[in-house]
């Protein structure tokens, strides 16, 4: 991008530090913090599925506690005092860079070891219990399906910590391929890791995989041509109602799911331009307002049922599922999340060519200075409502597999917290930065749409042992609007650019305050 | 544009007042301008364009008064008679509310999206006082007659509207004042995120459902009756409180040296922190002042509904805030007006399409106004900002 290259050198005219040794350190947080997470999980994930059976932590590794045998007993010690030592990496991390004192390089050399031994360990022991299947030295295997998915998640845990401890350099030089490579094979490998817990792979794609959709699509928007779009489920709604009827017994239409996807796409995208055009020439928050209204009317005239089209609020039910070859969706919601997967890679790679197109950075010389991208010979108007198009289409997209996935669409799946959640994954993640729109989504889908929801049970598990009665019979998922809002809040106050920022933000974060003030009086949107 | 401010040359604008950019108007700005076909259906898209920028009042004032015609001509005098009653009731409440985004917006061009939420609890700090004081108050409201009746309603009014003046105060330090320089975008997100952290605490403490409130039984009786609509006392009590409410607002802007750091913040806030206002006391003060009139709005709300809801606030706020947009943002009488005008659209435009239609028209007429015509109905001047 020469264009910042430009702007570092004004900024910097030495040219000493072009690259500041600071940038890019995020994906390598990611990686060690998301290694931390795994660990945990690995350790606490058995506790959702049997929260009575045997007290605190019914993991892999208490299996083998339960019957401490010679061998077991040693690897099940080893392997926690390298959890432990590798959950302690970034605390250290954290301490190192707030006394502003780096970490010395032999310690990576040593977390790095550890990894590997950690990794070596679990795949033991991943031996012994699914393929000698061994009895007697795990003692009961009742619950050893739940207790595989654990040890997978180790296991990819120990690889993030190796993969951050052992290639720092390039991790840090490449952050985003190397969130790509950590990233793609994970994300393919959920189904496999869960294939005993539907529940986590109907997650994964009616929640993860959609959500990321629709904020790669609001990311255009709001992050590459600075509109704030507040109403941006209208078109999630557009795109679903439109493949519901044309997928289900209300018309007696049944076309396929891979048409419906581009037909949606087609509509919503129209929609967009149709509902952007006049919008257009309002200022930044007059144009949120606008499409917060346009985002209350379209559910508003669902629920009214506007000639007949919506089935008022019972909504479009009974919507066709995709069944052909051996691919029986139905009965496999690994199949959607595949498609999805596919779908969401495809969009990725196209929406990082759009931002790297002419149109990208005419989106982003407009989000920064309206008036100077005009003086150019950017034709606003139209650059504008491309962007709105082009977000509105990957919304309607994310609408067709949606109501395929759950079966019915129904006005209430599209009001305004479903906009906010997908804004609140946008800042969160990084506004602009595709790299951190996808960490955004599933981090945050992650808390919503799982950890709210099955938090009751660990809770309730906890409540039980440490016998405090209020614990027991807390309802977690009322807590999702106070996530958003605190997620809003505490990202616009403390990291404006969000856990990833994109590289023009952070240039702008790390020139300091001079041009945001400039920019603030110029009355940037 | 009739009504767009020229700049003189060599002046500077505040910023603002460019509510509508003119140059995606300019033939050159839209590709294909070229083709015959394409200028004839631009300046036809154009012409009407820029009748409805100027004609918007008259055909908004015109609309409304066929909509009360024909709901006369269908449903007699006193069913008229009756909607126009619930309608000033209703947009008495809305003024109260739209007062207090008119303000924050004329002062610091800020949409403060969590104010509908602050009127929600508002709504509940109101629930609390009159539930936790219960038999003091309730007693003192219904058993010794009028003079009892007003010094409850004055403790619960002044309790109510103080906890949430120091809410909204709250609201502002924590979260929009470490902003106030930062791109006008990155505020209203903030602003979104405090209406649902608001929101989801209200949903945790209270639950999803409606709560009745406790004050709905204090005051009863008709006041009069015009041909055969019944007026009732609290009907008479909501109007005429924020009629007082807004007079009083009005004369402490212009009469007082707050109110005057007010106005002076709101034109220039450089200037007026080299002229040694305090900037943020002035700015604590409006929002204060806004969030204490919504408690007040919230107050004759539970008074007149009886019931509160944690999301309640969501969609009042909006229609509010339309009616703020509809005065003219920034402008304290136009949001008074606006309120009650909203409040007219909202019951016979029910009356007329369905009652279900009331919403979607006023997020209509939102769309509308803020894309043809944001100025507002009277094209605001910044004099009379506050």
């Amino acid at each position: 991008m020469p264009r910042l290259d430009i702007a570092a050198r004004l900024r910097n005219p030495s040219g000493a530090t072009a690259k500041s040794p600071d940038s890019g350190t995020g994906t390598f947080w990611i990686l060690s913090l998301g290694s931390a997470l795994l660990l945990i999980m690995g350790w606490l994930l058995p506790w959702s599925v049997e929260p009575f059976s045997a007290g605190i932590g019914f993991s892999p590794q208490d299996v083998v506690t339960s019957s401490p045998s010679g061998v077991a007993a040693f690897l099940v010690y080893v392997l926690g005092i390298t959890m432990l030592a590798l959950l302690a990496s970034p605390v250290a991390e954290l301490v190192a860079r707030i006394r502003k004192r780096p970490l010395p390089v032999r310690w990576d050399r040593i977390r790095l070891m550890i990894a590997l031994g950690g990794l070596a360990l679990t795949v033991v022991v991943w031996l012994l219990f699914r393929v000698v299947q061994e009895e007697p030295v795990f003692g009961p295997v009742d619950a050893h399906t739940i207790s595989d998915s654990a040890i997978w998640l180790t296991m990819i845990g120990y690889i993030l910590a190796a993969v951050a401890h052992g290639a720092r350099d390039w991790v840090i030089s490449h952050p985003n391929t190397a969130f790509a490579a950590v990233a793609l094979p994970f994300a393919a490998l959920i189904p496999l890791i869960f294939h005993q817990a539907p529940d986590f792979v109907f997650w994964a794609a009616s929640s993860l995989a959609i959500y990321t959709l629709l904020a790669l699509g609001l990311n255009v928007v709001v992050g590459f041509a600075g509109l704030l779009d507040l109403g941006y489920a209208a078109f999630f709604a557009i795109g679903a109602y439109t493949c519901a009827a044309l997928s289900s017994p209300k018309y007696n239409v049944h076309l396929p799911l891979w048409v419906l996807i581009f037909i949606g796409a087609a509509v919503a995208s129209m929609f967009g331009a149709v509902l952007g055009a006049p919008t257009l020439r309002l200022r930044g928050d007059y144009l949120a307002i606008v499409t917060l209204g346009f985002g209350e009317i379209i559910p508003d005239l669902a629920i009214n049922n506007v000639g007949n089209l919506t089935n008022g609020p019972d909504g479009i039910s009974s919507i066709d599922q995709p069944h052909f070859l051996f691919f029986n969706f139905s009965t496999t919601p690994a199949w959607y999340y595949v498609a999805l997967l596919i779908v969401v890679v495809a969009v990725i790679i196209l929406l990082r060519n759009l931002e790297h197109s002419r149109v990208g950075r005419a989106w982003i010389a407009i989000r920064e200075d309206e008036v100077a991208a005009a003086a150019t010979g950017i034709n606003t108007t139209s650059t504008k409502l491309l962007a709105f198009a082009i977000g509105a289409s990957v919304a309607g997209l994310a609408g067709a597999f949606y109501g395929s996935i759950v079966g019915i669409v129904s006005p209430e799946a599209f009001s305004f917290s479903v906009s906010v959640a997908v804004l609140s994954i946008v800042v969160l993640g990084g506004i602009g930065n595709i790299t951190g729109v996808i960490l955004g989504s599933f981090v945050l889908t992650f808390v919503i749409f799982w950890v709210l929801q099955y938090l009751h049970e660990w809770s309730a598990t906890l409540s039980h042992t440490l016998n405090v009665p209020a614990l027991g019979n807390v309802d977690y998922s009322k807590y999702t609007y106070i996530v958003y809002g605190v997620a809003l809040i505490g990202m616009m106050l403390l990291r404006p650019g969000g856990l990833l920022p994109s590289r023009a933000r952070r240039i702008e974060l790390q020139s300091g305050g001079e041009e945001e003030s400039l920019a603030a009086v110029q009355g940037r949107a | 544009m009739a009504d767009e401010v020229v700049t003189p040359v060599g002046t500077q604008a505040p910023r603002g007042r460019m509510l509508v950019d003119q140059r995606g108007l300019s033939p050159r700005a839209h590709g294909g301008a070229n083709r015959p076909g394409a200028v004839a259906v631009l300046s036809l898209l154009r012409g009407a364009y820029t009748f409805v920028q100027r004609f918007f009042p008259q055909i908004l004032l015109i609309g409304t008064a066929v909509a009360i015609l024909l709901v006369y001509t269908t449903g007699g005098l006193t069913l008229m008679g009756e909607q126009i009653r619930n309608a000033l009731v209703l947009g008495a409440i809305y003024a109260l509310v739209a007062i207090g985004y008119t303000m924050v917006y004329g002062i610091i061009e800020l949409i403060n999206f969590a104010h509908g939420d602050v009127f929600t609890l508002a709504g509940f700090y109101a629930l609390f006082f009159t539930t936790a004081f219960a038999s003091a108050l309730g007693g003192l409201a219904t058993g010794h007659g009028g003079l009892g009746l007003v010094v409850a309603l004055i403790i619960v009014f002044a309790l109510t509207m103080t906890a949430a003046g120091l809410t909204g105060v709250l609201i502002e330090f924590v979260a929009y004042r470490r902003l106030r320089d930062a791109p006008r975008l990155a505020p209203l997100i903030t602003a979104i995120g405090v209406s649902f952290l608001l929101e989801g605490v209200m949903l945790v403490k209270y639950g999803p459902d409606n709560i009745p409130t406790q004050d709905s039984g204090w005051i009863t009786g008709h006041a009069f009756t015009l041909g055969s609509v019944v007026v009732e006392w609290k009907q008479v009590f909501i109007v005429v409180i924020a009629i007082v409410l807004m007079f009083s607002l009005g004369a402490f802007v212009r009469a007082t040296r707050l109110g005057k750091a007010m106005r002076a913040t709101a034109q220039d806030r450089n200037a007026a922190l080299l002229c040694g206002i305090n900037i943020n006391r002035t700015i604590s003060a409006t929002f204060f002042i806004g969030s204490a009139l919504a408690a007040a709005g919230a107050i004759v709300y539970s008074i007149n509904y009886n019931l509160i809801q944690w999301n309640l606030g969501y969609r009042l706020g909006i229609i509010a805030f339309t009616a703020a947009v509809l005065g003219g943002i920034g402008n304290i009488v136009g949001a008074g007006v606006g309120g009650f005008l909203i409040g007219i659209i909202y019951v016979f435009g029910g009356q007329l399409a369905g009652g279900q239609w009331s919403e979607s028209l006023i997020f209509a007429i939102l769309v509308i106004i803020l894309t043809f015509r944001p100025v507002g109905l009277f094209g605001v001047d910044v004099t009379t900002r506050a």
